[in-house]
């Protein structure tokens, strides 16, 4: 802007300076269409995987080979393990069990964190003290001890023959109690987000103008709130997944994997002892959960920032 | 929920609104403040009233306790609102919830921040439309585009498609006067509709809504605090000084004949053409009391250049001028002797000080 109307002043428009500005503008834009195109063409082969010709079964093992490593080539892409398993298939279908989990707990973080976070920002009064009480000790337990502590009581619970309700506990994989965990563990803080959220936003004026034309409190958050929480929340959700893919990661490291289909956590897990023989069978999924994490976070930021923008020019 | 419908009547000769010894108090940790400390008035069917006063006089609270939008918690109201007969302070937000947008509506201060930045033009206004009047969609989309036009926006059917951000300030000021004369309220509260709007636009906006008001008989309550705005657009003015009426008056007899010291230095406050320029503004000075331990006596004497030591001790009654309608608080107003006297002295002071001045100039 400035410079505009100091060209149009000077009336010597300053071609370079110009294209500076131009290319400034452009730059951070490279890291969401990074963001945007790994994670685009991550999904589609975690999804399609199975119909991929180019991308062997995750477990299926070379056949009458005697020595079943590869490096990194052509045949493997990124090479392939010791049981002769393709690691490029492993990291694609890794990629399955990863996002699935991840994206899988942040809904359903977002769904109860968001509805407990709205309500308190909304109604505040005891509703706000009982649920901030429940969200602040959720999040002072220590997240990592808290998630191994509770998927090694599920896998004794999938186990076992105990019945809740008529129903046992043998459904309950390693892919499930994960899920479970951290949904849990993502409540908090979305709920957190939301409620401060909620809190700003009940006070604007289009909330009280919304309640003058005798709109219902159900009509104002759904109508009111929640649209102006979403921009938000957005960004929390794509934070999030990438918090919940790097825990992943921390939690398989415990000993807490998923085994079948492997997630990359469980890849880097299982063979990082190997690292000296065959690097690529661990570095491989860490890149993966790198990247992905990147991407992720990129994203969030872009979406963080651009909201906050609109915020300001409200 | 129509079994206790409210049966407000709106045929019999009983004033719309019917305000009696109002009082809002806030119970804050420093203590309990006095918002609105006894107001009374009564406001008849397609008037206009207008409420006067500084910042923290209370007229907000005083409107938003008369259409029952204060939250419950930490707020005490006592006294008495009654709308077209019906007794509405006490009443539950799911009864006043039919009353709101039908029966009375609010245009707010900031039309930056009243319209939801998400939502576009056309569905906000359609929304109370269907929810209030069980309109159908097509129905209730002609409708808005009338109401746009009514309310002089241009290309009304493209707006409706449009969201607040792409309006600019005054245009969305009239959409949100368009939204609260959806419903078609026999009372319209408008609080400071033109504070945050520039000075062209305001007169715009007020003349919209007069005249609104003229062709619905719809009664309107224009909280400003600049009496140069309300002049021209009310019929009666009530003054608000620390929660409390201080004056009312018909706005003719109020601009002719004003009795409170407040409302005369309020009048002063605003810039005049005719004055030389660089002429320095009367203020009024000091700030207006602390509503948690309002001064004894007449909440303004401290701040008044007339005040007496009755006027620390004692509170004025409201008082009735000339006329019936017109009623002030003050132990001596304008035209008193005593209030002459002071006048000379102070004029006295002042012709010194210019003298003096000049002499040592």
């Amino acid at each position: 802007m400035t410079t505009t109307s100091m060209d149009t002043m000077t009336a010597m428009p300053d071609a370079a300076s110009d294209e500076r500005v131009a290319t400034k503008r452009r730059l951070p834009k490279l890291g969401v269409t990074f963001g945007v195109l790994w994670l685009g063409t991550l999904i589609f082969l975690a999804v399609f995987a199975d119909f991929m010709p180019f991308i062997r079964g995750y477990g299926q093992s070379l056949d009458g080979a005697t020595n079943t490593r590869f490096g990194p080539g052509i045949d493997f892409w990124f090479g392939s393990d010791t049981l002769g398993r393709d690691v490029f298939a492993r990291c694609i279908y890794g990629a399955r069990t990863s996002l699935t989990i991840a994206s899988a707990s942040i809904l359903v973080g977002t769904v109860v964190g968001g509805t407990l976070g709205m309500v308190a920002g909304y109604f505040k009064g005891w509703v706000d003290r009982v649920i901030s009480i429940f969200t602040d000790s959720l999040l002072a337990l220590p997240a990592i001890i808290i998630a191994s502590l509770l998927v090694g009581r599920f896998d004794v619970l999938a186990d076992s023959d105990i019945k809740f309700l008529g129903f046992g506990f043998g459904w309950m994989s390693r892919t499930w109690s994960v899920t479970i965990v951290f949904s849990l563990l993502s409540i908090a803080p979305v709920a957190r987000i939301v409620r401060a959220q909620t809190l700003s936003l009940s006070q604007r004026e289009y909330v009280l103008a919304a309640r003058s034309l005798g709109a219902s409190t159900r009509r104002v958050l759904w109508r009111e709130i929640v649209p102006n929480v979403i921009p938000a929340l957005t960004a929390v959700i794509f934070t999030g997944i990438a918090i919940l893919l790097a825990a992943e990661g921390g939690l398989a490291f415990l000993g807490y994997s998923v085994p079948r289909p492997p997630s990359w956590g469980s890849m880097i897990a299982d063979d990082r002892d190997k690292i000296e023989e065959a690097w690529w069978t661990s570095i491989f999924p860490c890149f993966m959960l790198f990247f992905t994490v990147l991407a992720f976070n990129l994203i969030g930021d872009r979406l963080a920032r651009r909201f906050d923008i609109r915020e300001a020019a409200l | 929920m129509s079994a206790d419908r409210l049966s407000v009547r709106h045929d019999d000769g009983e004033p719309l609104l019917q305000v009696a010894e109002l009082r809002t108090h806030f119970r804050t940790p420093r203590g309990m403040v006095r918002a609105v400390d006894g107001v009374t008035f009564t406001l008849e069917r397609g008037k206009a009233l207008g409420v006067v006063g500084e910042s923290g006089s209370g007229k907000t609270v005083l409107a938003r306790t008369v259409m029952g939008l204060l939250p419950k918690r930490n707020v005490n109201t006592s006294g008495s609102v009654r709308f077209g007969g019906v007794e509405m302070l006490g009443l539950p937000q799911r009864q006043m919830r039919e009353l709101w947008g039908t029966e009375m509506a609010m245009v707010f201060q900031d039309p930056m921040s009243s319209l939801n930045p998400l939502m576009k033009v056309g569905k906000q206004i359609t929304e109370p439309l269907r929810f209030h009047m069980g309109m159908g969609k097509s129905d209730s989309i002609a409708t808005a585009e009338r109401l746009l036009r009514d309310v002089r926006i241009p290309e009304p059917r493209r707006r409706l498609n449009q969201y607040p951000h792409e309006l600019s300030g005054g245009m969305r000021q009239r959409v949100m006067i368009a939204i609260a004369l959806a419903c078609g309220p026999n009372l319209l509260f408008a609080d400071e509709p033109t504070t945050a709007l520039d000075v062209t636009v305001q007169s715009q906006i007020l003349d919209l809504i007069a005249e609104q008001r003229r062709d619905r008989n719809m009664a309107v309550i224009l909280v400003t605090h600049d009496l140069g705005v309300v002049a021209n657009y009310t019929d009666e003015i009530a003054v608000m000084y620390a929660g409390r009426l201080v004056e009312k008056a018909p706005t003719r007899t109020l601009f002719s004949n004003m009795k409170m010291p407040y409302t005369k230095a309020l009048l002063r406050s605003i810039p005049k053409l005719n004055l030389p320029s660089h002429t320095r503004l009367d203020t009024i000075p000091g700030r207006p009391p602390d509503l948690v331990h309002p001064p004894r006596g007449c909440r303004f004497a401290p701040r008044c250049a007339n005040a007496r030591d009755r006027c620390t001790e004692e509170e004025p009654p409201l008082l009735a001028a000339d006329s019936d309608d017109h009623t002030y608080a003050c132990w001596y107003p304008v035209g008193s002797p005593e209030y002459r006297e002071r006048e000379e002295q102070l004029k006295r002071l002042d012709d010194r000080r210019v003298l003096a001045a000049e002499e040592a100039g």
